[in-house]
């Protein structure tokens, strides 16, 4: 406002200024045409005789003593012009009753200032004119004027600045009601905002917020649901738990106390699982990974180390063939999250797997893309059963094992942070399950 | 005494199988809804111990169509579906009874028995019969006062009979009863057991119906 003021104050005195100035120019261009007219008119008269000068009254408005008031023949603007002719000796032939008998200033031709007149000298042959003004009335003239150009603007600055206010005010309401709405938002409420009013420098704003709201709003459902899933997951295990050491208690003999605390440790060891899982995957769906280079080849290696015990156990035999042969095939990616990928991958093989029988996995290198597979010769995966096998906590109804029915979420949570994509199928001659991992070709550095 | 127990989970079914086993019931157990509801047409359960989500045909369907088909077996619901409205439509889907997982053994069997007595009609454990008394809690046996130790089938053979007083019970029920579907059953086992009680109590406790099975007749 006060950057305002001054700037607008600064425009009126400006305004001010050059209204004085251009008054001025105006005044000094009526005194050289007046002297002009009247040395024009002076040469068609004959040459009065040498003696004293003679003197030219005007009439009353224009007499330089004259008030500046409107009279009934002119206007209040008139001033008063007074003149002399000279000859070369500047010895004065004519002049009006205003003005002296002396020259008013040297024979010089152009404007001047003489104690308190504005004269123009002009030369006309032998004859001299000069014309005279007196200068504080100009000067008051050119003040009036200059005030009258810049009193509109004056008297317009404080309604100008009223209405920017206003203006100001209005377009940022929407602003200062985002402002009260955030400030009165119950502390758990994620709802996105809306605006009775909204303006197109907010809406950036306001989508930005929203879109904010709605992601954290999700991070939180997603956090609840696991919870919840988690908790009803946890109740069969552990309802198993408790029977199993309830019956210990209980037990009439050794034998009997010997077999329910052998199941209480394979309850154990399954709950164990479970919460290993969960946490898994609500890791890989929390944070982004890291981009270091990471050997997918490697990575199989370190999830057959882990899941040989389970492949042994089972007598289900394991080869893996990569191709181009011995290939590092390196994506980018978290190594961690990638082992437990395949880890799981590898797992679930070694669970389906019928005894006996021979799980590949291959490793693959085409137009860049990397792609790691795992085929079993087990039961196989309905095609309507394709895609709900991915959601957590979802089993096969009637399968074998103890599976959390978190793996494949695992996977696919994990490959979508390194947009990888998983495709579940067939394995050879329509049997058993193929599963494939599939990185893209890493974009040209 | 016969019981059906449904649960998938193996871990779990295998303890609550531990449980009602030494407990001295007989138990087959199905993993799946069609299997129940097979089990529960073939019929011959004092009682069953059914879960709710299982594979195939959710328990509280398999419930809904055994009782449709006329079968008045007592049923407990084991679940973890732990809602009011969920236990609500549990029992108005025909149960007798509802219990939330993870339970107490202790209590899971209590409501068994309450299963069985209400189908005697009795309103607790102990079966009296002249002299012998039978507590089915504390499985326990006593004649004229004096603790009677009993093998777990004789226990099992000689509930079933003193359940049913005057009743004839063919040897098939009564082998069913004892076994279940164990197919390994020798020929004689049943007459066995009922050697061994008359041995261990007094000759007249169990009648042979010759051709059909055996009785034990009310008490004078």
């Amino acid at each position: 406002m006060i950057v305002l003021l001054a700037v607008l104050g600064a425009a009126a005195w400006i305004g001010f200024e050059g209204s004085q100035d251009e008054a001025d120019e105006l005044f000094d261009a009526r005194l050289a045409t007046s002297a002009r007219v009247l040395a024009a008119l002076i040469a068609t008269q004959p040459r009065p005789p040498a003696g004293p000068p003679l003197v030219v009254s005007f009439p009353a408005p224009l007499e330089a003593a004259a008030h500046d008031e409107a009279g009934p023949f002119g206007h209040h603007y008139e001033t008063k012009i007074a003149f002399q002719a000279l000859d070369s000796q500047g010895r004065v032939l004519m002049r009006s009753a205003s003005a002296p008998q002396t020259p008013y200033a040297p024979l010089t031709p152009g404007f001047s200032m003489q104690r308190d007149w504005r004269v123009f000298t002009l030369r006309s042959g032998e004859l001299w004119v000069q014309a005279a003004e007196r200068d504080e009335v100009r000067d008051e003239l050119s003040v009036k004027l200059a005030w009258a150009a810049v009193a509109p603007l004056i008297a317009g600055i404080p309604l100008l600045l009223l209405l920017i206010g206003l203006l100001v005010r209005y377009g940022l309401a929407p602003l200062a009601e985002l402002a009260r709405r955030i400030e009165r938002r119950q502390p758990g409420s994620l709802a996105p905002i809306a605006l009775a009013r909204s303006t197109a420098e907010i809406e950036p704003v306001l989508a930005a917020l929203n879109g904010l709201l709605e992601r954290v709003q999700s991070a939180i459902a997603r956090e609840r649901r696991f919870t919840a899933d988690a908790a009803h997951e946890l109740r069969t295990p552990l309802a198993a738990l408790k029977v199993h050491a309830q019956n210990a208690a209980r037990a009439a003999t050794e034998a009997e106390r010997r077999a329910s605390l052998e199941r209480m440790m394979a309850g154990l060891e399954r709950s164990i699982r479970l919460v290993e899982q969960m946490l898994a995957l609500s890791r890989a769906a929390a944070r982004a990974p890291a981009a270091d280079p990471v050997s997918l080849r490697q990575v199989v290696e370190d999830a057959l180390d882990d899941v040989l015990p389970a492949l042994k156990e089972r007598g289900v035999k394991m080869s893996v063939v990569s191709e181009p042969a011995m290939a590092e095939l390196v994506v980018s990616g978290d190594r961690d999250k990638l082992t437990c990928l395949a880890r799981n991958l590898l797992d679930n093989a070694a669970r389906y797997a019928p005894p006996g029988s021979n799980v590949q996995v291959g490793l693959a290198e085409r137009a860049g893309a990397k792609t790691l597979t795992v085929t079993d010769q087990g039961p196989g995966i309905p095609p309507e059963l394709r895609e709900r096998v991915f959601e957590s906590y979802y089993r096969i109804p009637g399968s074998a094992g103890e599976g959390s029915g978190l793996g494949l979420a695992i996977v696919r949570a994990i490959a979508a942070q390194h947009s990888a994509t998983v495709q579940l199928g067939e394995g050879d001659r329509g049997r058993g399950t193929r599963i494939s991992v599939s990185f893209p070709a890493a974009p040209a550095a | 005494m016969r019981l059906l127990l449904v649960e998938d989970d193996e871990l779990l079914g295998a303890g609550i199988e531990d449980t009602l086993t030494r407990a001295r019931y007989t138990v087959d157990w199905v993993r799946s809804g069609p299997h129940a509801l097979a089990a529960l047409e073939h019929g011959g359960f004092d009682a069953v111990v059914l879960d709710l989500g299982l594979p195939g045909l959710d328990g509280l369907e398999v419930l809904r169509r055994a009782r449709a088909a006329g079968c008045a077996t007592p049923v407990l619901i084991l679940s973890a579906r732990d809602a009011v409205a969920q236990r609500v439509a549990g029992l108005d889907a025909g149960a007798d009874d509802y219990l939330v997982k993870p339970f107490d053994v202790e209590e899971l069997l209590a409501r068994v028995r309450v299963l069985q007595r209400r189908v005697r009609g009795g309103a607790h454990n102990v079966l009296q019969h002249g002299d012998l008394r039978l507590d089915a809690a504390a499985l326990s046996v006593t004649h004229e006062g004096r603790p009677v130790v009993l093998q777990r089938r004789e226990f099992m053979l000689l509930q079933k009979l003193l359940a049913a007083p005057g009743q004839v019970l063919t040897r098939a029920q009564l082998e069913e009863s004892l076994y279940g579907w164990d197919g390994s059953v020798e020929s004689n086992a049943l007459d066995v057991h009922v050697h061994n009680l008359r041995k261990k109590l007094y000759p007249g406790v169990i009648r042979t119906v010759r051709g059909v099975g055996y009785v034990a007749d009310p008490a004078a």
